[in-house]
């Protein structure tokens, strides 16, 4: 009995003596207002998206120099906080966690709309405003949180640009294909509904693939059995480069087209250079497509060593106009951020200027149409 | 061979092995009061550190330790290798997540619908597979594991890929503090664990051990060892689901990608590292297992293989686990 008093006294005594450091529940709240101002990152640093991570991160860097070589905001650098959200929702809240543990002022990150539908309720319940980059599942605009912004389109603008596209290069049956993520699912499921309407192309087929496998053959002869003379793809680059391949392996003459999610040098590298030579892709405007994007490649090369590629004009975009926002409140506080944020008219973005609709979204998704010619992604159709 | 004085003093043929008394440390780890000890450090760990992460991270781990020791009970006690442990976890998450969505009721309200659930889901999941042994019960586990994973995948109710989203906290008040949460997991946890340890100690208990030593013999004992079996199974179910309750509230959304093979995995890596059947072992390891990673979150890209290295190294130094089970009866 004594051995166990004594014990429990012991532990009290660390346990105080510890949080006088202030980090336990008796610690006061430690919020700091000098020093650098912290800007928040949950991107897939390892899993099956870690190619994007260093893209994004990268992107958001240069922003974060261009404007602490200007003398940072409101009188205070810079900095960014990058965390490994491995795609995965329960990394992605502990890596959220410990971005609010950090202090962080403003979230510029968030890639996998999976993931990144749990850490919506970690930050909006602390205030602190997200500039989502690249996630852009409707599901995360439907939430209408107050501190939620997106700089990339949605799912369903890109939805109407695929249907534009589609109806523009006179396709008559359309297979949707989609691999049952919530970004995937999404855009297949929300263009299938604008080929349902009257008028334009019509739907063969809405079918799902299991991510992951390394072969697509059944998929494939499923899909050719309606007889589409477009295909639609709407996952990511790694089953998407084997599916052109098993397409065209099987026969299929007709155009394809993939969603942003696929456009990766690798898509070309996995279906091989003539199968994936015309295939189409909606995408938001990548550095290679933005007109007087030049320097900036330059630049970004210049600095990291390598090629920007897809969302890391996003993610400096978003570091833009979350330094627009800390400037024009004056300060890191939440709800004046979002007042900002709202009140932005006009800041140039490389998807144009910037105004949120009451969705907190873009007005339009800047959604382009790309082409592979030698073996990359160039511009095919601005869709304007 | 003695060369004494004639043969009147004869060794014995076998010397006998004087037993090696318990020594301090075994004592010291078979301390009935280290379980307290434990809660205790448990209840005052906010008061060192109580960040958003350090909450998060803390209760995730407490989670995983009810996960940990459901599946002692099957795997443990029982010896039933299960690969598809997860498909418990999610229909637990999954039937409280869309009970409390639907209804807007509290999680907690949602608990009673997740036990008759999950013990059905036992009954149709060990039904059928635990008249398979050893080998053939792993794969078929496997099999039910993903079957769950990719039917909540593709059910409309369940959310399909992107899952449910804005499941309020366990008494119903989404906003209600990250350290009174952590300590309603915690207690929930330890009278689970608690319970389970005493479940192991019990009639059936026993007969759980039998069953994992020599299946026939048992059987011929008297032991009904399938339905011994199916209420190893059931009870691990139960263990799962409420965890994957616990898990709901934390995260507030849950979607099929936190219920792969690789959460069934980490489970029964948690098992055996700690020391199967023994319920201190377990608690560690499944600490261990779910700290690691995030302590190891520095090294970056290196987190996985780092993580890895040091279960080969683990497994080397300690094949038995980190805390073993020593057989007694008392």
């Amino acid at each position: 009995m004594m051995r166990k008093a004594a014990l429990g006294v012991a532990l009290a005594a660390t346990a105080l003596t510890a949080s006088a450091c202030g980090q336990g529940v008796l610690g006061g709240d430690s919020k700091k207002d000098k020093g650098p101002i912290l800007l928040g990152m949950d991107i897939p640093l390892s899993g099956s998206s870690a190619d994007i991570g260093p893209y994004m991160k990268n992107g958001a860097q240069m922003a974060i120099d261009e404007i602490n070589a200007k003398g940072g905001v409101i009188g205070r650098k810079l900095q960014l906080r990058a965390e490994d959200d491995a795609c995965d929702p329960k990394t992605a809240v502990a890596a959220a966690n410990k971005l609010v543990a950090a202090n962080v002022a403003v979230s510029v990150g968030g890639y996998c709309s999976g993931a990144t539908l749990p850490t919506l309720p970690v930050f909006d319940r602390r205030k602190i405003p997200m500039i989502i980059p690249a996630a852009n599942s409707t599901e995360l605009v439907d939430q209408k949180l107050k501190h939620v912004f997106f700089v990339n389109g949605t799912g369903d603008q890109q939805a109407v640009a695929a249907m534009t596209w589609m109806t523009k290069s006179g396709a008559k049956r359309v297979a949707l294909l989609h691999d049952n993520t919530s970004y995937s699912k999404d855009i297949a499921v929300r263009t299938a509904a604008e080929l349902d309407k009257p008028g334009g192309p019509d739907k063969a087929t809405l079918d799902a693939v299991n991510p992951g496998e390394s072969d697509y053959s059944a998929n494939v002869a499923n899909l050719l059995r309606s007889k589409p003379d477009f295909v639609y793809w709407t996952g990511y680059y790694q089953e998407g480069g084997l599916i052109l391949r098993q397409l065209r392996q099987a026969g299929y003459k007709g155009k394809f087209m993939v969603a942003d999610g696929s456009v990766d040098a690798k898509l070309v590298k996995i279906a091989g250079g003539t199968a994936a030579e015309g295939a189409y892709a909606t995408m938001t405007q990548t550095p290679d497509t933005i007109q007087g994007a030049e320097n900036w490649i330059a630049g970004y090369k210049q600095k990291f060593g390598a090629d920007p590629g897809p969302y890391s004009t996003q993610s400096y975009d978003a570091v833009r106009v979350a330094a627009e926002a800390i400037r024009k409140a004056g300060s890191t506080d939440g709800d004046k951020l979002v007042t900002a944020l709202e009140g932005i008219n006009g800041l140039q973005l490389f998807s144009g200027p910037l105004k949120f609709t009451d969705r907190h979204t873009l007005t339009s998704g800047g959604f382009v149409i790309l082409v592979v010619k030698n073996g990359k992604f160039v511009l095919q159709d601005a869709l304007k | 061979m003695s060369a004494g004085k004639g043969a009147t003093v004869q060794d014995p043929p076998v010397k006998p092995v004087k037993g090696r008394g318990p020594t301090f440390v075994t004592r010291f780890l078979e301390s009935r009061h280290l379980g307290w000890a434990g809660l205790a450090i448990g209840l005052l760990a906010p008061f060192v550190i109580a960040t958003p992460y350090a909450m998060d991270v803390m209760t995730s781990a407490v989670v995983f330790v009810m996960l940990a020791v459901g599946l002692n009970i099957v795997v443990g006690y029982c010896g039933l290798l299960d690969l598809g442990y997860a498909a418990f976890f999610a229909v637990g998450a999954y039937t409280s997540g869309v009970l409390s969505t639907e209804l807007k009721i509290p999680l907690l309200a949602t608990v009673p619908a997740v036990i008759v659930v999950t013990v059905l889901a036992g009954v149709i999941i060990g039904g059928p597979t635990l008249r398979l042994r050893s080998d053939y019960l792993a794969i078929v586990t496997l099999g039910f594991g993903e079957i769950i994973r990719i039917t909540a995948n593709n059910l409309s109710i369940t959310g399909g890929p992107s899952g449910i989203y804005g499941i309020p906290g366990l008494f119903g008040d989404a906003t209600s503090s990250q350290v009174v949460f952590y300590y309603a997991v915690l207690l929930i946890v330890a009278a689970a664990v608690l319970l389970a340890a005493r479940l192991g100690r019990s009639r059936i208990g026993r007969a759980w051990r039998f069953v994992r030593e020599d299946e026939d013999a048992a059987e011929a004992m008297g032991i009904n060892t399938y339905k011994v079996k199916l209420a190893a199974y059931i009870a691990g179910a139960i263990w799962g689901g409420l965890a994957g309750v616990l898990f709901a509230a934390q995260l507030s959304a849950i979607s099929p990608a936190s219920f792969t093979f690789l959460q069934s995995a980490l489970v029964l890596m948690a098992v055996v590292l700690g020391g199967m059947g023994s319920t201190p072992g377990v608690v560690l390891g499944a600490i261990v297992i779910s700290l690691l990673p995030e302590v190891l979150r520095g090294l970056a890209d290196y987190r996985f293989f780092a993580f890895g290295v040091l279960l080969i190294i683990v497994m080397i130094a300690r094949p038995q686990g980190l805390w073993p089970h020593r057989s007694r009866e008392r």
